[in-house]
């Protein structure tokens, strides 16, 4: 490999920035993203994980006792019967939606920038899937039968309700998760291999030998997995369309105004995107500075994503806008007061928080210095992530308070369990990512080298790489 | 061995005291709520279920026997043999002060599982009030006191009656001199009789009665010109005019459930061409019957006899001639609208004798004269009032502070207390166990080892009267007899017993005596017969009294002095008997405990009721703790829109120190401010949390509740159906047609419905629905399959109240259905929305979708505490439920299911009627009607077909099998018009 030495010879286009930063060659990619793994365990990764696997525990504790004593350890009530659990499920699932949007989609759309944080945002994705699933699991009411939502044939004659967007859930959310572990697996396999060759001891070359299939890096092997790639990003791109318009089911087939209504789809996706996109911004901020890889993420790769965030945010608060007037005029007198009333009654704070963090703080990504400035984008990433989460509090809480008839109005307050739980699914998604930082590439070292100039080396004419160009079109 | 040894020596029963009497139970004493369930699992042990499980067993043959053989006839099925599984009913009479309402008991194997009215009985017609329906809950109450004690020691009931004789010699000699008794009031010949034995033998003895709600003080006035002890039967169906004086005559006041029926009776509405009675209410609380009002004057109680002498000024005037001396300044000198004085007036005298007048029983005997005076002027005397002699009917009221006063001259050496329960009744702050401890012998008879048995010598467990021989006199004198269903529990003894040793010192059983007091009524020659004929039927036919005639002759003029106004910067206080508790009799039930007060909505407490103006003025809020004057205690304030200005109502009942493990420390005892009647109110800046279940008053100008008046409903008979204007209802699907067979159906007519609450206690009866608790209805977790959703139409500080009942509507297209994942709720081909527990996983989206929220879901396993006996209350035809189910009203599909058992084994269809759901059985006005929607000739078909019908909700195109029929009032037109009046409705 080092006889290649085609350093800065391949032209940019049209004077764009290079991908990645500090012109490095495919050994240094290698080794900078490979130590992060063979490296000696770090005391600060030690002491994260200690902090987010208590908080795993707090989580365990949490479901047991749920399941010793019953729902009613949480603050749900009638006619409150989903708050947090069914919030937390669509929170994580939407968090969920980044990386494979990443993968699939800009990969089909040739968009070459992802692959720096393609490999992370996957293993997200994975993470926020699995906090997910916890919460329809638990949320039941006698999660020992929880097992009669599959289709499996019993001796008891009994059979899911097709009809039901619940079980729709359980397809989509497992389509996804089943599609998404696929994709991020394929996409491992050549860094796999790396770790293989580089490793130091038995045990690390078995386990990695195993996990990489017997991957050669032969050209065949390689025709065959971008095939492969290219299939599997077909088949997940509908998914990630498709998910969360049927989460979004859950609440747009029913009669709760507020919750019936057509928008939800898309609603839910781009609201997905843009939650998905502010979790991958804030854990690459940091894992670009704990880990050294500024010339890997560029704050060029940030800019860009503040970009979609600021798309999907004017989407997310475009739909705000068009339901209040939707429910306007609908003529509907229970749409109409559920709008008011997620505006003006008990749970305005709720309301406001999430316009405040959804809809006022991407603005600020229409200055140029503020899409490029680390902490004001960081910061907005966070509040992205809670105006996102009360997105979800206040569609499912708020309609669900004040419904029909206000005999049975109530307001719902969250209990230790209720928060504990939550807090909880965040220590199980960190400590799967610490997990994962440590112990797998957190870059695609493949798929960056794909991108380096070194890559596309165009030794003869500048023409003909115009032509492929064209051709490209 | 040692519990083989229980069953072998006692027999059954008295093996089960002993169960009951485990270190368990004592443990879950003094805990507030016992079936909650944050608790650990007290195991039950193999053994102890074995047992248990054999006594129930053996229990199955001996149904409703005591040795001798006594013969109990049923009600509907022969009594040769019971068959497991399918209930028998019998006939008894549930006593209740001087009242007695008729009932029928269902028993399962031997065991009384439910209370129903018996329609053959003039006080229930067939219906049930909470406290009938509750009373089965209290025969299985575990803290029942199971024991005889003497000075804390455990003495048996042959002990007693030794010491009883001992007592009985040396009171003979003296006449009975330095004894006395103190007796809750009752109306019984046997009880009479042995009252009158005892009087012979102790001329000297000091016996009073005493209720600590007596609803007899008006009429005693009356009593004392006439000569004798009056009952007052009021003919509410006769009446076109009604006003009430403080009487909350639908709920609270003796005889409210036929009063109730009668009301309705004269409210139907079948046609726009109908004319209904017109009801003023003058009041100072919110009762239910302030709720019908079609005109509703809130007065503090300073001004009621202002008020009434105003009306008797006004009456005069129209040349009406009255025996009272009217008001001597104009009705605008009071704080109440000349107007409506006016048209009151002008109504009243318009409808002589079709009009009626009550005012409150627990008002004064002058008051009580003074109304009976406006109705002899008005000639409803006779009429629509009528008076009847109170036939063996003991009710010589005194307060337990007085009697003892009056008995300490003649010092009292023996001091019996039957039923009663003064340490805790007794008014003001005067600490009567003091007063106790200084005689030296103290007897005290009860259900419950209560504040005053813990200060007596001796207390004797009374016996349930579902375990009790025993007979009682109805309000009209219609006789009837008790006879137990099933053994006593916890080795009580009937009044009949105790009193008959008090009176002859013989030891007799309560069947033996009740039949010699029967031998006496019965011609002897058909005793036999008859006797049966009377436990079959639960009363003796034909034996009415005779109205009397009130000679008032020689009787001066009647003055009432306008009582004194209060002073300024101070509050009237007016403390009225509780809906769910009572006097605090109930006050260990936990199903009344939970059932929330009809106005209030209130469960687990009482307050201190103030209006929002009052509130405003002394800057309250809900919560907040005032201390009331110099009293210990603080009380918290609850605003209620309605009430008079400047007045705070309390509740009775609560705050009892020894009443049970579901009773003690709930609320706060209004007894110990009752004396006063003007107060003041301190904050003392605590806060308490209340469990209310019903957070939101408003209908938020959606057409929920309908109602118009009368005029209206003549302009526009389907003025209902038209408050809601929707597009179309299609849907895009084929929907079932439900042409087959049984469709059933129901409806609710809002025009009969009083919101008493009956309803949903038939419904936790019948389908044993758990208590959840204080905490859990706090946090909106009570699991009443059937509520009545209360909302507050027009003025804020002075709405009108409307109580709507709301229970699955069992909609054809459910919207629960659809979103189920495992199927758990579905549709039968009945048109019955049907949940299948056993699949339920509890999702719970079928209550996030249901429109009407009536799905209640276990959030905890409720029932897993519940103690053994309690146990034996529930119905075996319906699943007891685990945690994370979902439960809903069912239409009662155990009984249909029996319906269309019983029909198809005589080869024929369900006649309409035969199948009745719990709910409709118990209401006192029949405002719920059950049936076969495909049949066009039954009822709720018919019914169906009226004009005021409508389905709420109808414009999401849900089909409820469930319709509601609107509400009419009758407004008088010269007085501002209500319905209409009231488009701005605030909460």
């Amino acid at each position: 490999m080092s006889d290649v030495t085609t350093k800065d010879t391949a032209p940019l286009h049209h004077g764009e920035e290079p991908l990645i930063a500090g012109n490095p060659s495919f050994g240094e990619v290698t080794d900078k993203i490979s130590r992060i793994v063979e490296r000696k365990t770090p005391r600060v990764w030690l002491l994260a994980l200690l902090l987010t696997g208590s908080l795993t525990l707090v989580l365990l504790g949490s479901i047991g006792k749920l399941v010793w004593e019953g729902i009613g350890i949480w603050g749900l009530k009638v006619p409150v019967g989903w708050a947090w659990d069914i919030t937390n499920f669509v929170f994580w699932v939407g968090i969920g939606h980044a990386g494979t949007l990443i993968s699939a989609i800009l990969f089909l759309m040739r968009q070459r920038w992802r692959t720096s944080i393609n490999r992370f945002a996957e293993a997200m994705t994975l993470f926020a899937v699995i906090c997910a699933l916890i919460f329809p699991g638990i949320h039941v009411g006698r999660i020992w039968i929880a097992y009669y939502m599959f289709p499996l044939p019993n001796q008891m004659g009994m059979w899911p309700n097709f009809r039901s967007p619940l079980l729709w859930d359980v397809f989509a959310v497992g389509t996804y998760f089943t599609a998404s572990l696929l994709f991020w697996y394929t996409g491992l396999i050549p860094d796999l291999a790396t770790l293989r060759d580089r490793a130091k001891n038995k045990i690390r070359k078995i386990i990695f030998g195993i996990l990489a299939l017997g991957w050669r890096g032969g050209n065949r092997q390689w025709k065959h997995y971008e095939l492969a790639y290219l299939i599997l990003a077909g088949i997940s791109t509908p998914l990630v369309l498709s998910v969360h318009s049927v989460v979004s089911t859950d609440f747009a087939v029913s009669i709760i105004p507020g919750w019936h209504t057509t928008i939800f789809p898309p609603y839910f996706v781009a609201g997905a995107i843009f939650s998905g996109f502010a979790m991958v911004m804030t854990l690459s901020i940091i894992a670009r500075k704990v880990f050294g890889l500024e010339n890997y993420i560029t704050v060029n790769h940030l800019e860009k994503m503040n970009k979609i965030m600021l798309l999907t945010g004017m989407m997310v608060g475009y739909a705000y806008s068009i339901e209040f007037f939707m429910a306007w005029y609908s003529g509907n007198q229970y749409e109409i007061f559920t709008f008011i009333n997620r505006a003006t009654g008990p749970y305005a704070w709720a309301y406001w928080t999430m316009i405040t963090c959804n809809v006022i703080v991407p603005q600020i990504f229409w200055v140029k210095k503020w899409r490029r400035s680390l902490p004001v984008m960081f910061v907005a990433s966070i509040l992205i992530n809670i105006g996102m989460w009360f997105e979800r509090f206040v569609i499912i809480v708020t309609s669900l308070s004040r419904d029909f008839l206000p005999s049975s109005w109530d307001y719902f307050r969250p209990t230790f369990w209720d928060i504990s739980t939550f807090v909880g699914s965040f220590g199980l998604f960190l400590s799967l990512f610490l997990l994962f930082v440590r112990y797998l590439p957190i870059i695609s070292m493949a798929e960056v080298k794909g991108v380096l100039p070194q890559a596309d080396p165009h030794f003869y004419a500048h023409k003909s790489h115009k032509a492929s160009e064209e051709e490209n079109k | 061995m040692e519990d083989k040894d229980k069953f072998d020596r006692h027999g059954y029963w008295r093996s089960l005291n002993e169960l009951a009497d485990q270190p368990e139970f004592k443990e879950n004493l003094g805990r507030e709520f016992p079936e909650t369930v944050l608790e650990g699992l007290a195991g039950l042990s193999r053994r102890s279920f074995l047992g248990l499980m054999g006594a129930s067993l053996a229990l199955a043959g001996l149904a409703g026997c005591r040795k001798p053989v006594e013969k109990i006839i049923p009600y509907v099925t022969p009594p040769e043999e019971i068959i497991p599984g399918v209930a028998n009913y019998y006939a008894t009479t549930m006593p209740m002060g001087t009242e007695a309402y008729g009932v029928i008991v269902e028993c399962h194997e031997g065991r009384p599982t439910k209370i129903e009215g018996n329609p053959r009985h003039p006080a229930t017609r067939g219906a049930a009030n909470a406290w009938i329906l509750a009373s089965i809950l209290g025969l299985y109450d575990p803290d029942r006191s199971p024991k005889i004690l003497h000075k804390g020691l455990e003495k048996n009931w042959n002990d007693f009656v030794a010491y009883w004789r001992e007592l009985d010699k040396k009171y003979s000699a003296t006449g009975g001199e330095g004894l006395a008794i103190l007796t809750e009031p009752f109306s019984s010949p046997s009880l009479f009789n042995a009252l009158q034995m005892f009087r012979r033998r102790f001329p000297k003895t000091l016996v009073k009665s005493w209720n600590p709600v007596n609803y007899n003080t008006s009429i005693s006035g009356l009593e004392n010109i006439a000569q004798h002890n009056l009952k007052a039967i009021y003919n509410f169906d006769k009446a076109k005019v009604i006003l009430s004086l403080d009487a909350d005559f639908l709920a609270a006041e003796p005889d409210s459930l036929a009063a109730a029926a009668d009301f309705v009776k004269g409210r139907k509405v079948d046609s726009p061409l109908d004319s209904m009675n017109r009801l003023y209410v003058v009041e100072s609380n919110y009762s239910l019957t302030g709720a019908m009002a079609d005109h509703r004057l809130r007065l503090s109680p300073d001004h009621l006899s202002g008020f009434i002498r105003a009306l008797a000024g006004e009456l005069i005037r129209r040349g009406i001639n009255i025996n009272l001396e009217p008001a001597s300044q104009a009705p605008s000198a009071f704080a109440f609208d000349e107007t409506w004085i006016k048209v009151l007036a002008e109504d009243l005298s318009t409808h002589k004798g079709e009009g009626l007048i009550r005012v409150g029983g627990t008002h004064s005997p002058e008051l009580g004269l003074a109304v009976y005076h406006l109705n002899r002027a008005l000639g409803n005397i006779g009429k629509t009032v009528t008076y009847y002699e109170a036939r063996d009917t003991f009710d010589d009221n005194l307060a337990p502070e007085d009697f003892l006063a009056k008995g300490t001259g003649d010092a009292i050496t023996t001091l019996i207390l039957l039923g009663v329960n003064p340490v805790y009744a007794s008014t003001g702050t005067n600490d009567l166990s003091s007063a106790l401890a200084k005689i030296e012998n103290t007897i005290h008879f009860g259900e419950y080892f209560n504040e005053t048995a813990e200060h007596c010598t001796w207390h004797i467990p009374a016996a349930h009267y579902l375990e009790s021989w025993g007979d009682v006199r109805a309000a009209d004198g219609i006789a009837g007899v008790i006879q137990p269903m099933i053994a006593p529990l916890y080795d009580g003894r009937s009044a009949v017993e105790l009193w008959n040793l008090l009176a002859t010192a013989n030891d007799e059983t309560g069947y033996e005596i009740v039949r010699r007091t029967w031998a006496g009524i019965l011609p002897e020659s058909e005793f036999e017969n008859r006797w049966r004929q009377i436990l079959h039927d639960g009363l003796l036919d034909n034996s009415a009294s005779k109205p009397m005639e009130i000679n008032f002759a020689g009787v001066d003029k009647i003055i009432i002095n306008d009582s004194p106004a209060t002073t300024s910067g101070k509050l009237n206080l007016v403390v009225v008997p509780d809906t769910s508790v009572f006097d605090g009799r109930f006050a260990n039930s936990s199903w009344l405990q939970e059932l929330p007060d009809p106005i209030t909505k209130l469960a687990w407490d009482n307050a201190a009721l103030v209006s929002i103006a009052t509130a405003k003025n002394l800057n309250l809020q809900n919560g907040d703790m005032v201390r009331i004057d110099d009293s210990d205690t603080a009380v918290p304030i609850w605003i209620q829109p309605g009430i008079s200005e400047n007045t705070v109502v309390m509740n009775l009942g609560y705050g009892r120190t020894r009443a049970g493990r579901i009773g003690t420390g709930v609320g706060f005892n209004a007894y110990k401010l009752r004396h006063k009647k003007e107060i003041s109110l301190e904050k003392t800046g605590g806060r308490h949390h209340f469990a209310n279940t019903q957070e939101h008053g408003a209908m938020e100008g959606r057409a929920i509740f309908r109602e118009a008046d009368l005029e209206k409903y003549r302009r526009d008979p389907k003025f209902a159906e038209k408050m809601v204007e929707h597009p179309p209802l299609k849907s895009i699907f084929k929907e079932h047609s439900y042409d087959q067979g049984y469709q059933w159906g129901m409806t609710i007519d809002l025009n009969s419905c009083i919101g008493c609450g009956a309803c949903t206690i038939a419904c936790q009866s019948e389908n044993n629905i758990p208590v959840v608790g204080k905490e859990q209805v706090i946090n909106g977790r009570e699991m009443h399959w059937i509520r009545n959703d209360r909302y507050f139409v027009g003025e804020s500080d002075d709405p009108r109240v409307v109580i709507m009942p709301m229970a699955c509507q069992h909609c054809e297209n459910a919207p629960c259905e659809s979103v189920c994942p495992v199927s758990a709720t579905t549709h039968d081909k009945e048109g019955l929305n049907v949940m299948t527990y056993n699949r339920c996983i509890g999702t719970r989206y079928c209550s996030n979708n249901c429109p009407y929220k009536v799905r209640r879901f276990n959030f905890f396993n409720y029932t897993k505490d519940m103690p053994e006996t309690i146990k034996m209350a529930q119905n075996p035809d319906v699943t007891v439920r685990f945690r994370g189910v979902m439960e809903k009203c069912t239409f009662c599909v155990q009984r249909i299911n029996r319906g269309k058992q019983a029909a198809k084994k005589e080869n024929r269809t369900v006649r309409d009627g035969e199948i009745q759901t719990a709910c409709q059985q118990a209401c006192p006005t029949k405002a719920i009607t059950f049936g076969n929607i495909l049949d066009p000739d039954s009822n709720v078909a018919r019914i169906k077909k009226s004009d005021r019908n409508y389905a709420l909700l109808a414009e999401l195109n849900v089909k409820p099998r469930n319709t509601y029929l609107a509400k009419i009032r009758t407004p008088h037109p010269n007085l501002e018009n209500m319905i209409d009046s009231e488009k701005k409705d605030k909460g």
